[in-house]
């Protein structure tokens, strides 16, 4: 009773908290609103890039080291899930968990090293380890397939509609947790770090340390959307790797809001549904995507819907605290 | 033997090299602004000098000036209508500019498609030189990248417009105080740049492929020689540009062809975690 | 040499040929407050900057309580109970002044020195009503004047229990009125038993609270002694008047 009133209070109380779980509790009703399924397929595909972006945030938009290689975490996943399903057997819902560790590890291991860097120096460093593993995967084709990619995963569940509701659970996971996050008085920790790292060792913050846990965190999810992807689509290929897909995936932040998570969720739903809308005319998405990019860095440089959070009402009362 | 031809081959990707981020080290030094459209500008500089030159029947040499020309007017306005605008925010402007790039490669490949195309060769015969057969326009290309960059330097060094640009590059606010408009030393630099791109773009496109997509390697290659050389630097990034242009041509005689692409990114990697400043040590000036 | 107090000895930091403290040499003892005084470029900020671990030292020592901090980094020298402030203010400028004062309070020792059952909140509420700014505490930063800047800067550094406070010109941009309630919390702080060090260019109202001032002039001791001393002094008078005129002495209140 106690702790029910309690999340209530919360939720109601912060327009991101009831945006987001007033949007997923419409997305679990989607399957019985429609049983198009190319609309299903859309929709997982949202989901996919919504944990890359929301996970993306988690990093660089709260704690501002903007990553240029999320796609090395996601590629790692990947290719993680189709060699541990194709050679050692393991079934994909276990490789879930797996591949988020093994992005994990590799955000560390990106991580210790970028941490000292910032900006333009950061960009570089990360685009170029994500450049490097796609550049590896093309040398190594012998083991990678190559350009060709790994065929032959398992399936992850029996059908479009288990996808759907699988990667929509993730989504909701991932979001819960992320939310939680950055939230909290961590997430503050982290946002202080953006704003002014020095003041925040001033304070006595070891700014090291919380970022190389966000790098960690960023890459769990990652690595946890890639080794879905991989199982969606039963392949995986040097495309997951790829310089375009990391920029597409802080277009996508960018356009929803930094530092929020829902931004960023919303706006992958919204670019990956009106990106298949204008597909009769040709694959447009680059080609939205920067234009929407310069109007909103030109006009609502803090996203779409950061400016729409915070025209919301609060309900109850009125939180104290961060 | 194959020394000699690493000596040639390398010089000549190094002259490219050197032509692309000298550039972008000028962007950067004056309006501290890293411009990662500046490989899409070499990509447009080789697709109109191709357009106008075989589709269009233009003769040669105009039709890499017509690409210079309309390559320079873009960036004139992507300058005063979108960078102008956010240069204060380092992620806006770099996203922005590498989305913009991706955009023309969309543009590009809606437009011609996504088969590789060929320009004609200015000099289409073959030289000897110290005994290595290499293609005239390859020296060609060298030669020009040499002669464009020396041009620069004396510009820079030795005119008013170029004291006017180290007056902005050192401190901007102190020379707007001296009457410099600064915006419009932005806007000349972006615009110069952008040509010597488009230059690099019109010649290399007889021996290298073109193709949509041929500015994005390159941008991450300049951005890195810069980077070693120290951004805005611009003789430390000739220096760097020399090195990324022989270690590519050493490992793809030595080592192996594929492999050419991943040495410079893990160096710079390298690099960057360990000299964040780059191999020449300074952070900002020429 | 004692466990206690602060110790620094010959500290030397060079940036790319500049000389910005040569041969630094003092020691201040546990509850004791002293200023720092010098013309513009002197080395006082980069004095600050070395003993918080946001420089390293070229050379020299110092050992705060018996402990070498000078590979020190500057979290783990707040953890030893040293704040500071920075001169020109640092506020976090997208959070409200509550928020900001919260990151300190999140601090491992603002964790670790409070006394049990207090909430971070509580101390970063408590530290704002130190420095009169507990009836902003909604207010986005972006929206402050330059005297609640500064003090939200020492409500930051006390949010983290300090022991010894580094205080960087907290005077300036202040009205007389800030001013005075200022000096009555530093004089709170010293009754606490906490040390301070503090640079100031207002030599009157530094003067009235610190019994001991040091003078650095081109990154070196000038002099170390009460004001009256300082006053007397030739050479500093010389630094102050002969080559550089005015510069950086502000006698006003
Ligand atoms: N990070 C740095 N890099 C290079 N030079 C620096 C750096 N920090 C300080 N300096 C130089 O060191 C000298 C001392 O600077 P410092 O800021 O310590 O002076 P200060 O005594 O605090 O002066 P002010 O009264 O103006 O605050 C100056 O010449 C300054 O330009
Ligand atoms: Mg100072």
């Amino acid at each position: 009773m106690n702790i029910v009133t309690r999340i209530w209070g919360t939720l109601i109380s912060r327009p991101p908290f009831y945006v987001m779980a007033i949007f997923l509790l419409f997305m679990l009703l989607v399957p019985f609103l429609t049983d198009d399924l190319y609309l299903i397929g859309v929709l997982v595909l949202a989901n996919v890039y919504a944990i890359f972006a929301s996970s993306w945030d988690i990093l660089s938009g709260y704690s501002g080291k903007e990553n240029f290689g999320h796609t090395l975490f996601i590629g790692a996943g990947a290719y993680g899930a189709a060699y541990l399903n194709l050679y050692l057997g393991v079934p994909p819902m276990l490789n879930l968990l797996l591949c988020g560790l093994i992005g994990a590890v590799f955000g560390v291991l990106i991580g210790i090293p970028c941490l000292p860097l910032v900006g333009p120096y950061l960009a570089l460093a990360t685009m170029a380890a994500a450049s490097i593993a796609e550049r590896l995967t093309m040398i190594l084709s012998k083991y990678t397939g190559g350009e060709e990619g790994l065929y032959g995963l398992d399936p992850i569940t029996d059908g479009p509609v288990g996808d759907y509701y699988l990667s929509l659970i993730l989504v909701i996971i991932t979001t819960i947790i992320l939310m939680a996050i950055g939230y909290s008085k961590q997430g503050l920790i982290l946002r202080s770090i953006k704003e002014d790292e020095t003041a925040s060792e001033a304070a006595g913050i070891n700014t090291t340390r919380y970022k190389l846990v966000a790098f960690a965190i960023s890459a769990f999810f990652a690595g946890m959307g890639g080794a879905f992807y991989a199982h969606y689509q039963m392949y995986t290929g040097p495309s997951s790797l790829s310089i375009i897909m990391a920029v597409t995936i802080i277009i996508v932040c960018m356009i929803g809001g930094m530092g929020t998570i829902v931004g960023p969720v919303l706006a992958a739903y919204m670019l990956t549904v009106s990106n298949e809308f204008l597909r009769s005319i040709g694959d447009l998405r680059l080609l939205v995507y920067t234009g929407l990019l310069v109007v909103i860095v030109l006009f609502l440089p803090r996203g779409v819907f950061t400016v729409i959070l915070e025209r919301l009402p609060r309900f109850g009362q009125k939180s104290r605290g961060v | 033997m194959v020394a000699l031809e690493i000596l040639i081959y390398g010089a000549v990707l190094s002259g490219i090299y050197a032509l692309l981020a000298v550039g972008f080290a000028l962007i950067f030094g004056v309006a501290r602004v890293i411009n990662l459209t500046h490989g899409a500008f070499y990509m447009l500089g080789a697709y109109i000098t191709y357009a106008l030159s075989v589709l269009l029947n233009v003769p040669l040499i105009l039709s890499i000036i017509g690409g210079m020309a309309i390559v320079f007017l873009l960036a004139i306005c992507l300058d005063r209508f979108i960078i102008e605008r956010i240069r204060t925010t380092m992620i806006n402007v770099l996203i922005t500019t590498l989305a913009l790039s991706l955009f023309a490669d969309q543009v590009i490949l809606q437009i011609f498609g996504p088969d590789n195309r060929n320009i004609p060769a200015v000099i289409s015969d073959r030289v000897t030189l110290l005994g290595v057969d290499i293609a005239g326009q390859r020296l060609l290309s060298l030669i020009i990248s040499v002669a464009v960059i020396a041009t620069l330097w004396l510009i820079i060094t030795r005119t008013r417009m170029g004291n006017a640009l180290l007056a902005t590059a050192q401190d901007p606010e102190a020379a707007q105080l001296m009457g410099i408009n600064t915006g419009r030393m932005f806007m000349i630099t972006m615009g110069i740049a952008a040509m010597m791109a488009a230059l690099a773009g019109g010649i290399v496109g007889s021996f290298l492929t073109v193709a949509p997509e041929m500015g994005m390697l390159p941008i991450i290659k300049a951005f890195s020689i810069v980077i070693l050389g120290g951004l805005g630097s611009i003789g430390g990034s000739i220096i760097a540009a020399l090195l990324i242009g022989y270690l590519e041509t050493i490992v793809a005689y030595l080592i192996s062809f594929n492999a050419t692409e991943l040495v410079p990114l893990v160096v710079i990697f390298i690099t960057l975690i360990f000299r964040p400043a780059g191999i020449f040590g300074k952070r900002r000036g020429f | 040499m004692t466990k206690d107090g602060l110790e620094i000895r010959a500290v030397t930091k060079t940036f790319e040929g500049l000389t910005a403290l040569s041969d630094v040499t003092f020691s201040l003892e546990d509850g004791k407050i002293m200023g720092i005084i010098g013309p513009n470029g002197a080395g006082k900020t980069t004095l600050f900057n070395v003993i918080s671990g946001f420089l390293r030292a070229d050379q020299g020592q110092m050992v705060y309580h018996g402990k070498d901090i000078s590979s020190l980094k500057p979290h783990q020298v707040v953890d030893l109970g040293m704040a500071r402030t920075f001169q020109i203010v640092r506020p976090f400028k997208s959070m409200s002044v509550f928020e900001n004062t919260i990151v300190a309070a999140l601090s491992p020792r603002s964790r670790r020195s409070r006394p049990k059952g207090v909430k971070s909140d509580e101390t970063a509420m408590n530290v704002l009503g130190r420095v009169a700014l507990d009836h902003k505490r909604d207010e986005p930063v972006s929206n402050l004047p330059m005297g609640d800047l500064r003090r939200l800067e020492i409500a930051r550094a006390l949010a983290t229990y300090p022991q010894f406070i580094l205080l960087d010109e907290p005077f300036s941009g202040l009205s007389l009125k800030e001013m005075d309630a200022l000096a009555g919390l530093i004089r709170n702080l010293l009754d606490e038993k906490c040390t301070i060090l503090i640079i100031e260019h207002k030599l009157k109202i530094l003067m009235s609270l610190a019994p001991r001032i040091l003078v650095l002039d081109y990154g070196k001791v000038l002099a170390d002694g009460t004001p009256a001393e300082i006053a007397d002094n030739e050479s500093v008078i010389r630094a102050y008047l002969g080559r550089r005129g005015h510069a950086g002495v502000d006698t006003t209140n």
